[in-house]
This record gives C-alpha cells, sequence and structure tokens, in this order.
C-alpha cells in the first residue's frame, strides 16, 4: 500500500517538475497540438494560392494559320476566358525564345497529315491536320496552357467528327469502338481511411519517440547532471518504486504526446477534407471507427511503454543532457525505420512483422483504422510488446543494481556494461558495486 | 547500551577502470551517542564520504556491519533512510520546484505521517526562515537561500539521525556559520548529528567528539580534550597532523 503511495507521490512530482520544463511541454503537447493545424494551414494556404493562382493566369497561346474548314476551333479556343490568343509569331527560333523567356505560354501550328498517318482518308482526308505544340515544360504555366489548349482540341475534335457523321447519317456511338467503365467500390471514408491508415501510424511513432526523448533523458542522466539523483537514493522508499515512478512518467508523457498528436491530426484533416471537398460530393469522413479506438490506444500506450523503456534505459548510462542526447539518438533512428516500410501500402501484416517490435503496432493501427482486425496477429503483437517490455524492465532493475552505476561513478557504455556485467565477458559483477 | 549508530569493521572496495581494485573504506569503527555532534575529520580521499554513503545506504559495503537506530544498514535500507537525513554537496535541490514544494516531497517520500506534513512543512519554513521566498522555484534562488532548503529538506521528516557531508564546501562565511548554528539546534533537540569535514575549525567549534579518518581508516577519536591529551598537541590541526603522519610512518596511534 505505502509503495503505490510512494509511487504516486514520485509520479506526481516528476509530472510537476516536467510540466514546468519549456522543452518538455513544447515537444511532448504543445508541438502536436499546434504543428498540425499549423501544417495544414499552410498546406491548405499554399494550395488554395497555387490553385487560385492557376485559374487566374490567363494561357497566353500564339496559334498560326488554321486548317481550311476549320476555323471554328478559332472561336472554340475564344470561348474559354482562361485563353488569351495573341499574335501569331513567324520565325520558330522567336517563338521558342519567346516561350522561353515567358512572354508566350504556347505557341500552336497547324500541318498537314502524311498520307500514311490519316486513319479517315476516305471520309475527311483533305481536311485533316496535325497541331504543333510548343511549350516550356519546366515553366507550371506553360504546362497548364498545353492543358487548357489539349482540352479544347479534344472538345472541338468530338464536336467536329459528331457534325461530320450526322452530315453523312452515321450515328456517332458507331465512331467508337471500346468503352470504359470504372466503378471504384471504395466509398470516400474508407478511401479516407485508407489514407490515414498510412499516415497516422508513421506519425504517431515519430511523434511517440519525439515526445518520450526529453523526459527519458530529463529523469535520468537529467538527474545526474542537476545533483537530484543521489538526494533521490537517500529517500525512505524503496529503490524499485523511484523507477517504476520514472518509467510511468516518462510512458505517460509518450502516450499523452502519441495520443494528442493522433487527435490532432485527425481534427486538422478534418477541417482541411472539408475545405477542400466543398461542393464535391460528400461522404469525407475523416475519424476513426469507434470500434478501433481501444485498439488504437492499446497499441499507442504498448508503443509508449517500449520506446519510454528504451530510451531510460540508454539514458541513464549518461550523466549530462548532451551525453543522454547522443546515447539515446540511435535508438530514435532504430524507431524511424520501420516508418520507410509504412510508406508501402502492400506491407502484409504477417506473423513475423507482428514479432517485429514497433512495425507490428504501427501495423495493428494501420489495419484497425480501416476496420481489419486479424485477432491472430493482434495477439501476437501484444505477447510480443509485452515481452519485449518486459526485458526491458529486467534489464532495467539488473542495470539499477550497479551502486557505482547508480552513483554514476560507471564510465561505460550500454554495450559495455552488458558485456562485462550481464554476460560475463571480462570482469565479473562482484557484487561490490551493488546498491542496496 | 544501543546507540544510535553502531559501525564495525565497515569496508569498501570497488573496482576503477583505471585504477584497478580501490579500497575506499578499510575497517572503519564508531558509535554516536543521542544528542551529540561526531566529527569526522579527514583529508579529500580519506573515505569520508564513502563511509557516510554506506551509512546511508547508498552504497552497499564490502566488509563489516553497520546499524542506524536498530535497523542494519544492508537488510533494512528503507528503514534506515526514513532514520536519517542526508546532506553533502552532492544532494542538490530540484530547480524547478517551489521550496515548499521541496520540502513538502521530501517530507512524503521518507513517510512522514501524510496528516501532519503540512503543519511540518510550515513549521520549517517558518523555523529556517524560508517564508519569504517559500512559494518561489529554486533555481531562482539565491546559495544561501538553497542552502536553507536543503536544510529543511534534509530534516523534512523528523529523523533521529542527521548526516552533514562537508556541508559548508562553496558556502560563503556568513552562510557557513548559520549552518553551524543550525546544526547545534539540532543537537539541542536531541538528534545525532554526524559531521564530516577536513576544515580543522568547523570541526574544533562544532564536534562533541571527533573521529581522524586517513586512507580508509580512523586513526583517533574522541573529545578534543581526550585527543589532546593523546597527542600532546593543542590544536585540531596540529593533533591531525600528529595522527596522519603517524599512519603514514605506519606506527598508527589511538
Amino acid at each position: 500500500m505505502s509503495d503505490w503511495r510512494d509511487v504516486r507521490v514520485l509520479y506526481l512530482h516528476e509530472l510537476r517538475s516536467a510540466l514546468r520544463e519549456r522543452n518538455i511541454v513544447v515537444y511532448g503537447i504543445l508541438l502536436p497540438i499546434i504543428f498540425y493545424p499549423l501544417l495544414l494551414y499552410i498546406v491548405y494556404t499554399g494550395v488554395s494560392l497555387a490553385i487560385g493562382r492557376e485559374a487566374k493566369d490567363r494561357s497566353r497561346i500564339s496559334i498560326g494559320e488554321l486548317p481550311a474548314g476549320h476555323e471554328t476551333l478559332k472561336d472554340e479556343m475564344a470561348r474559354d476566358r482562361r485563353i488569351e490568343i495573341i499574335a501569331a509569331r513567324n520565325a520558330a527560333g522567336d517563338v521558342e525564345e519567346e516561350i522561353r523567356q515567358g512572354r508566350l505560354d504556347l505557341h500552336v501550328e497547324f500541318l498537314p497529315v502524311e498520307r500514311g498517318v490519316s486513319l479517315a482518308r476516305d471520309v475527311v482526308a483533305s481536311r485533316d491536320f496535325k497541331a504543333k505544340l510548343t511549350y516550356d515544360k519546366s515553366r507550371d504555366r506553360s504546362s497548364t496552357a498545353r492543358d487548357r489548349f489539349t482540352v479544347t482540341l479534344d472538345r472541338y475534335r468530338e464536336f467536329y467528327l459528331e457534325e461530320e457523321a450526322s452530315r453523312r447519317g452515321i450515328p456517332p456511338a458507331r465512331f467508337q469502338m471500346l468503352w470504359t467503365e470504372m466503378r471504384n467500390v471504395a466509398t470516400n471514408v474508407q478511401m479516407v481511411r485508407y489514407f490515414l491508415g498510412l499516415l497516422l501510424p508513421t506519425f504517431l511513432i515519430l511523434m511517440v519517440s519525439v515526445g518520450t526523448m526529453y523526459p527519458a533523458i530529463d529523469s535520468t542522466a537529467g538527474e545526474r547532471e542537476k545533483a537530484t539523483w543521489e538526494t533521490l537514493m537517500t529517500t525512505a522508499t524503496p529503490r524499485r518504486n523511484i523507477i517504476v515512478a520514472k518509467y510511468l512518467y516518462v510512458s505517460t508523457m509518450a502516450v499523452s504526446s502519441g495520443v494528442l498528436n493522433i487527435t490532432a491530426m485527425l481534427v486538422s484533416f478534418r477541417q482541411l477534407i472539408v475545405s477542400l471537398a466543398a461542393g464535391a460530393e460528400s461522404g469525407f469522413d475523416v475519424s476513426i471507427p469507434l470500434g478501433a479506438v481501444p485498439v488504437v490506444l492499446l497499441c499507442t500506450v504498448l508503443l509508449a511503454l517500449f520506446v519510454a523503456a528504451g530510451m531510460m534505459i540508454l539514458a541513464s548510462f549518461t550523466r549530462t543532457f548532451k551525453e543522454g542526447q547522443a546515447m539515446v539518438t540511435p535508438f530514435y533512428m532504430l524507431t524511424m525505420v520501420p516508418v520507410l516500410f509504412l510508406q508501402s501500402p502492400d506491407l502484409a501484416f504477417t506473423p513475423a512483422m507482428a514479432l517485429t517490435p514497433i512495425v507490428n503496432v504501427a501495423l495493428v493501427f494501420r489495419e484497425a483504422i480501416s476496420g481489419v482486425y486479424h485477432w491472430r496477429l493482434i495477439g501476437l503483437t501484444l505477447l510480443s510488446e509485452v515481452v519485449c517490455v518486459a526485458l526491458c524492465m529486467k534489464l532495467a532493475a539488473a542495470i539499477l543494481r550497479q551502486g557505482d552505476f547508480m552513483l554514476g561513478g560507471y564510465s561505460g557504455n550500454f554495450f559495455k556494461f552488458v558485456r562485462h556485467r550481464l554476460l560475463g565477458g571480462g570482469r565479473k559483477p562482484s557484487g561490490r558495486e551493488d546498491g542496496i | 547500551m544501543s546507540w544510535p549508530v553502531e559501525v564495525k569493521e565497515f569496508a569498501k572496495t570497488f573496482y576503477d577502470e583505471a585504477r584497478g581494485e580501490v579500497h575506499a573504506v578499510k575497517g572503519v569503527d564508531f558509535e554516536c551517542r543521542a544528542g551529540e555532534v561526531f566529527g569526522l575529520l579527514g583529508a579529500n580521499g580519506a573515505g569520508k564520504t564513502t563511509t557516510l554513503r554506506m551509512l546511508s545506504t547508498v552504497l552497499r559495503p564490502t566488509g563489516g556491519s553497520a546499524r542506524v537506530c536498530g535497523h542494519d544498514v544492508v537488510e533494512e535500507g528503507e528503514a534506515v533512510r526514513r532514520s536519517l537525513g542526508f546532506y553533502s554537496a552532492s544532494t542538490a535541490l530540484y530547480p524547478r520546484l517551489t521550496a515548499r514544494e521541496t520540502v513538502e516531497f521530501f517530507a512524503r517520500i521518507n513517510q512522514y505521517p501524510s496528516e501532519r506534513v503540512h503543519e511540518r512543512v510550515e513549521y520549517l519554513i517558518d523555523r529556517l526562515g524560508i517564508r519569504p521566498y517559500a512559494d518561489a522555484r529554486v533555481d531562482k534562488l539565491s546559495s544561501g537561500m538553497k542552502q536553507k532548503v536543503s536544510i529543511a529538506r534534509t530534516v523534512a521528516h523528523d529523523p533521529p539521525l542527521l548526516i552533514f557531508d562537508e556541508p559548508t564546501v562553496g558556502l560563503d562565511v556568513l552562510n557557513a556559520l548559520e549552518l553551524q548554528e543550525v546544526i547545534r539546534e539540532f543537537r539541542a533537540q536531541g538528534k545525532t548529528v554526524i559531521f564530516s569535514t577536513h576544515i580543522m575549525s568547523e570541526a574544533e567549534k562544532l564536534c562533541d567528539r571527533i573521529a581522524i579518518l586517513h586512507d580508509g581508516r580512523i586513526h583517533a577519536s574522541g573529545t578534543l580534550e581526550e585527543l589532546r591529551a593523546y597527542s600532546g598537541a593543542h590544536y585540531l590541526e596540529d593533533i591531525f597532523v600528529h595522527y596522519v603522519t603517524a599512519a603514514q610512518d605506519g606506527e598508527g596511534g589511538e
């Protein structure tokens, strides 16, 4: 009973202290809350500006002499308010230079069709033509001009063919020889969840790691640097209570960072999708299915427990915050490796994956968002994560039994410690370093 | 007779990557009475801090035994720590807590009765003159203020034994004198105080009995008068040099 009372006192003490530390508050709480809305605001503004500018800018197109019988093409182009027909250039070299300099976006030249190319020679051979487009693909505005003209030309072609067919008494449908019909069985909700499934686990891993790093170092190496470690070691509570409280505190910060991150991301995305999809067909629902919430929370907690344990163990080998950062950074990078694999939507959730820490949690998360639950693999994931956390705890307990380690007198790193003190290589642990 | 502190053949050997096996404490014996200030006098590296760390259960002894208020330091670590307050230059305060929060935290974690914590905290805040800055964060306090808060956190749970390991290191004269005055008050309250120092004048003024520690061993212990009588020297500095020189010459002495 007094153990839990002590753990509570220590835990609240750690939290209180942490919430007064600017870096912890910024990286663990403010970053997730502010980062996504800000990021998405910037993206939204950028996209809107780009779309607005593109819509506002008229494409400056010069055209050569129109082929006989196709004079109405110019009228078709003039109907598009986004196209400005400007005076034709004569010399090809001039045109290219004008386009390169950005004074012209597109030049269209109409050429007669070589005999072998015409497919309808017997019908409209005399009026066939080839449109030669000159543009600068490295400029957006020039590419846009090409696209706009192509759309106009396609529309004109369709209209022209229909008219010719009608004149000759051929039903327009007979021009078609192949029809394509596409049907996406995924609803908009499913599509959104598919993208969330790719995105959220990635950011979850990232933000849990970022949110864990500072508290993990602060509660271990930071205590040594501030010389408060020994003060704590002289208190009447059992040492295990101190470790349990610190672990709970770091895990709490990791979980809160993950949960805040996901929540902020969902809220921000909802706003972005609603804004972008305004006027489009409805059904864009940016949310996690209710049934997935317990699984998502469980994943977040497991991930946080594992990352917190790993970072705390490594950071506890150091005596200053800077040393702690240097020691923990490789572990942080390691947690980012699964993020690379998660970018592949085809990554299958196999038993091997279910036994791989971090990846397994991310895959459970991804599937749960899409409403897919492979319970056997989820069970394997839980088992794997619990075993990892238990191993970390056992390792931490072995480390903390070393007296010189507790007092910051141990000068080796984690790997040296494992080799010498745990695996028995080199000097055997004699118990002389044991604290009480 | 039961002593609040009984130390017998206390020893500590540890392994240093550079120096190999180091015998920091080589069999130390002493007892402390209730209501006395017991001084551990020794040069840097004599083994004072290691001895006190073993006594406060931060380190495990490799030989000998010790009891604090009847509790064995190896077997009953938590009970021992509940019975003592440990103050040293290496036991700093949490910079992000206020003075009041600091004292309260140490009272609670050292298992002072919950219902009396508030009363105890307020008493110490008044007694040590902390009230003007009781709600200021520790990192905003001067070293003199921090020293008072450190004393308050050391005695927050009202332990019968207080260990002060070189407490005046880094303090100015006035703060050092103030600390000595506080220690005298603790003695007057019947607490046992173990005071380690390498400053002779401090030990001379403050300690009821003094043990001279050199190279991991106690070479003499007793009241100042007894040490004077044994050594034939008057000043503590001369007494200390006498015993250390004798130890280095391999003679020893008691």
